[in-house]
């Protein structure tokens, strides 16, 4: 395969191998490692056996896990059971929320999650690529020097523990909200209301998110400007009496866009642990919250859905990134 | 790496220095080492210099319970009313038995999957990769979580967790460093005497991949450290140890925001930054010393690159009014600051350039001919300053032309040739478009579509089918390429086009081809033309004139037909006859014995001197002047008229 139409079909066939691979691992990792999810979901010692058996049947565990030699139709397993559950978006009922369906605890969170991420990762990645970009140009003056230390801390400070700090700083000197989404049986005279109550308690996990990840994002772009402005072509744009401006413009940003386009694709799994952990910290509703809540309840069904959910939006993600670089550069036909 | 850089970096730099004396050159990584070896100390010392045992059980009173800082208390009690300082030194010892173990996991995972997918290559080494690609994109934490929560959280599974899911950058860096390794001629020598696998396995590829494992572990420490902290704040920590994640877990848990019990959330906090900080500067360090990177581009010498008191006026060479050279390089020095160091890497050359004619400047590499036509095309690299001298364009001063001035002289009256067209194209835009762009620049009333037009007539000029303006780099021959650079050069109608090393990369016919058309063009547009070149059959082909130089001076000048026929400086000689002779097709080939003086230990007297065959006792303290000879110059003693041995 060749061309730009090879690359697509490549990438997407490589997704779409990693998306049947994950789905494989959620079901295996569920099953097979230690944990019947009914017996240690409810490993209350007043159940009789009977009432473990019927659980067990209510949740399939019962049956044969990938292939049944034994019954009359070999494809009733607990994969295909899981397979055809899948396919209807059917993600079982959470243990801990008795009769929730986990596909609609999951549908809420999502939407929760994605109202912090995406402003955080469109604030960091733009600030961070225009810092990275001035200290890659002022290599080594003040400017590139601070916003190197900023990085360097920004990494050493475990998300959560700048979470709870900004946490303690925004209640006592700016009286923000720091727990949920919204003020619990808040008296809101209009929807403007819940909007304005909803931003400030948004603000400071928003805030933690994008520090964090722009210390990240300032050093790919740093370090993608550096190599390109090394580049000989760099030199025929100087020697052609291009300004530094147009040079930066026109010859620089585009090129140390691509590698950063591929960065951030590989960075998402920094994004979703961060995002983990700004909302467990103010108690934000989302898919990270949803997930360590679950661990805490020992609720099974709601960790493998989450869990299958964040695997498949960064190989989605993924995905996305290596189009828009396909889009981006050129040479692509020749990968 | 880029080929001009590399080109006009002075030879000294490339002189390996052992990997230890950089890394102490580095402080931060000498601060990284300290921070750690105190947290290491600390965590072995724990028992013995925590003040209470945070282990041992104690009734707990309600007044106990997050007591204030004081003499009895360094740092107060958390929400039992334990020692926070106590468990904050026990605390160490988890962070660091994790980190440390953790990362070893990762070590021997990685280590293996590298050098197995670098080594074995094939389906084996490509589905080694597909799986580290896939543990790449599956987030860290969301898996660690789901694991540990499954497996249970003991510290025996945080660690393997940790572990099992830290090592793929480990392994990426080791496949790209085997493959590199496999490569090398001492490498493929060994496979080809019938070394075994193990053999080159154990004495080639694992002696060079360690160092940078070991450099990247230290890396991976910091990684597992925060993962583990982390994970004992989210409530997954192993709850029979004190570890500082869980000592923040428990006291952002249970009220200390609330108590404005700030001593049982900062000194955790700042003790996990503590290591995490001491590790990542000691890692990056290692890293660095081992594998050091670039460090230096070509936006940062601006406006510092010409060194010489410009306030008082410049007295002008006189100019022969009939035959005024368009270019002329007087008394020109260049210097190059290197750690601390100058050092002079042009001393002194003067040149001149005639209108349409076409200027051989050659010598062996590190010579500093291409320092030269970057310091006059002021395009030197960061470092690198014109320090004394003078360059006249067509009566202008070029050194002291400002910011504005000289970009609107760049390209209108001095074009350039890249040595290696291959990276001098930018490879996101289109051919057409990067000439379209120098027209605009400098004509800026010329339409879009005019330009356009102007480009492509440019490239059928230099032989390429003006259809071909809207392709990319990446899909013209290397030839093509150098042919495309020239058009480049042309776009402005310039005076003079710098050629650098304009052949180098390209087989024998393509280099005929691109020699004869710069001939072509400087006849047909009586454009000069500098060519810049080691290869003295190029300087026959096409100059004029030549300029030999020899460690950053001019060794001998002359016209081309001159030189050849009678060279005067014994360097010329050795020179000519280290080059095949088509008239004197059975003369043996020599090369010249020895190799060109560093800029670090030039010698005082001839430069050449040290593998002159001629060489006297005068040439060793003292440096020649230039001579009269052949109706050229030359700089050697045997041509003074007053040196009785000459």
């Amino acid at each position: 395969m060749s061309g730009r139409g090879g690359y697509l079909l490549r990438k997407i066939g490589w997704a779409l191998v990693t998306i049947a691979v994950v789905v494989i691992f959620n079901f295996v990792l569920f099953r097979v490692l230690p944990g019947d999810p009914a017996k240690s979901g409810l490993r209350d010692p007043r159940l009789n056996p009977a009432a473990v058996e019927a659980l067990r049947e209510r949740f399939g565990t019962d049956r044969p896990l990938f292939v049944d030699l034994e019954g009359g139709n070999l494809l009733d397993s607990q994969f295909t059971a899981y397979l055809g559950a899948l396919s209807r978006a059917d993600l079982g009922t959470s243990y801990a929320f008795r009769d929730q369906p986990v596909s609609d605890l999951i549908g809420q969170a999502v939407v929760n999650t994605l109202w912090l991420v995406l402003p955080s990762q469109a604030l960091a990645i733009l600030l961070g690529s225009a810092l990275g970009l001035f200290a890659a140009w002022r290599r080594g003056r003040p400017l590139d020097v601070a916003a190197l230390t900023f990085s360097l801390f920004m990494w050493s400070l475990p998300t959560f523990f700048l979470g709870i700090i900004l946490l303690v700083a925004g209640a006592n000197w700016f009286g923000l909200p720091t727990a949920g989404r919204i003020t619990i049986a808040g008296d809101f005279a209009s929807s403007w209301d819940v909007i304005w109550d909803v931003g400030r308690h948004l603000l400071l996990p928003t805030l933690t998110l994008t520090l964090v990840l722009l210390g990240e994002y300032m050093l790919i772009m740093r370090s993608s400007v550096l190599d390109v402005l090394g580049e000989d072509y760099i030199l025929t744009a100087r020697a052609k009496g291009l300004s530094t401006y147009r040079i930066i413009r026109d010859h620089a940003l585009r090129n140390a866009m691509l590698p950063m386009v591929t960065l951030i694709a590989l960075n998402l799994g920094f994004t979703v642990s961060g995002a983990i952990q700004v909302e467990a910290v103010y108690s934000w509703p989302g898919l990270g919250a949803l997930t360590v809540d679950a661990v805490g309840d020992r609720d099974y069904p709601v960790l493998q859905g989450a869990f299958l959910l964040i695997a498949l939006a960064v190989v989605v993600a993924n995905l996305a990134a290596e189009l828009i670089y396909g889009w981006l550069d050129p040479r692509v036909s020749e990968g | 790496m880029t080929a001009v850089l590399e080109a006009t970096a002075p030879t000294f730099v490339e002189t390996p220095r052992h990997p230890w004396r950089s890394f102490l050159r580095h402080r931060m990584g000498l601060l990284g080492a300290v921070m750690l070896a105190i947290a290491v100390l600390i965590a072995l010392l724990a028992p013995l210099i925590a003040p209470y045992d945070p282990y041992a059980n104690v009734r707990v009173n309600i007044g106990d319970i997050y007591q204030v800082p004081s003499a009895q208390h360094l740092l107060g009690t958390d929400d039992g009313g334990n020692d926070v300082l106590s468990s904050l030194i026990h605390g160490a010892r988890v962070s660091l038995i994790v980190g440390f173990a953790a990362a070893a996991i990762a070590l021997v995972i990685g280590g293996l999957v590298g050098i197995v997918a670098g080594y074995r290559g094939g389906w084996v080494g490509s589905l080694l990769m597909r799986i580290t690609d896939f543990f790449l994109v599956i987030p860290d934490l969301a898996l660690q979580i789901v694991l540990v929560a499954i497996i249970g959280p003991s510290l025996g599974t945080i660690i393997f967790v940790i572990g099992a899911l830290g090592w793929t950058t480990t392994a990426r860096l080791v496949r790209s460093q085997t493959l590199t390794v496999r490569e090398r001629r001492y490498v493929m020598r060994a496979r080809a005497i019938g070394a075994g696998d193990a053999h080159i396995l154990r004495s080639h590829i694992l002696p060079a991949v360690l160092p940078l494992m070991l450099a990247n572990m230290v890396l991976v420490i910091s990684l597992a450290i925060l993962s583990e902290s982390t994970l004992a704040f989210l409530g997954l920590g192993d709850p029979t140890v004190i570890s500082w994640g869980q000592m923040l877990n428990f006291a952002f848990d249970r009220g200390a925001v609330s108590a404005g019990a700030w001593w049982a959330l900062i000194p955790p906090g700042m003790a996990i930054v503590w290591v995490v900080l001491a590790t990542t500067l000691l890692g990056t360090a290692l890293e660095d010393a081992l594998n050091p990177r670039l460090k230096r581009h070509h936006l940062e010498a601006s406006g510092r690159d010409v060194a010489i008191d410009r306030t008082a006026p410049m007295p002008m060479p006189p100019f022969e009014v009939a035959d005024a050279p368009i270019l002329r390089v007087h008394d020109l020095s260049i210097e190059f600051e290197v750690g601390g160091r100058r050092l002079r890497a042009v001393d002194g050359v003067s040149f001149d350039l005639r209108r349409g004619e076409t200027l051989g400047l050659v010598g062996e590499s590190g010579c500093g001919k291409t320092t030269t036509v970057l310091g006059i095309l002021r395009l030197l690299p960061p470092g690198g300053q014109v320090v004394g001298g003078s360059v006249w364009f067509d009566g202008e001063d070029l050194l002291g032309l400002d910011g504005r001035a000289l970009r609107s002289f760049r390209w209108t009256r001095l074009s350039l040739v890249f040595q290696g067209a291959m990276n001098a194209l930018n490879p996101v835009h289109t051919i057409g478009n990067q000439i379209a762009e120098a027209i605009r620049l400098h004509a800026p009333e010329t339409s879009k579509d005019a330009a356009a037009l102007g480009a492509a007539e440019l490239l059928e000029r230099v032989g390429i089918s003006g259809r071909r303006a809207s392709e990319y780099p990446h899909t013209y021959s290397g030839g093509m390429r150098q042919r495309a650079m020239i058009a480049l050069a042309l776009a402005c109608n310039p005076d003079v086009i710098v050629a650098d090393e304009p052949t180098t990369a390209l087989d024998v016919m393509v280099q005929a081809q691109i020699l004869e058309l710069l001939g072509g063009i400087a006849r047909d547009f009586g454009m000069g033309i500098i060519l810049v070149t080691h290869d003295l059959g190029v300087v026959a082909q096409v100059c004029d004139r030549v300029v030999v130089m020899y460690g950053g001076i001019v060794a001998e000048e002359n016209d081309a037909a001159t030189l050849f026929r009678s060279p005067q400086h014994p360097y010329t000689q050795q020179l000519l006859l280290s080059f095949p002779d088509l008239t004197h097709p059975d003369r043996p080939l020599r090369g010249i014995p020895g190799s060109p003086p560093r800029l670090d230990a030039m010698p005082p007297g001839c430069r050449f001197a040290p593998r002159c065959p001629h060489a006297f006792d005068r040439c060793v303290v003292e440096p020649p002047p230039d001579y009269p000879a052949a109706g050229g110059r030359a700089s050697c003693f045997l041509l003074d008229p007053a040196e009785p041995r000459a």
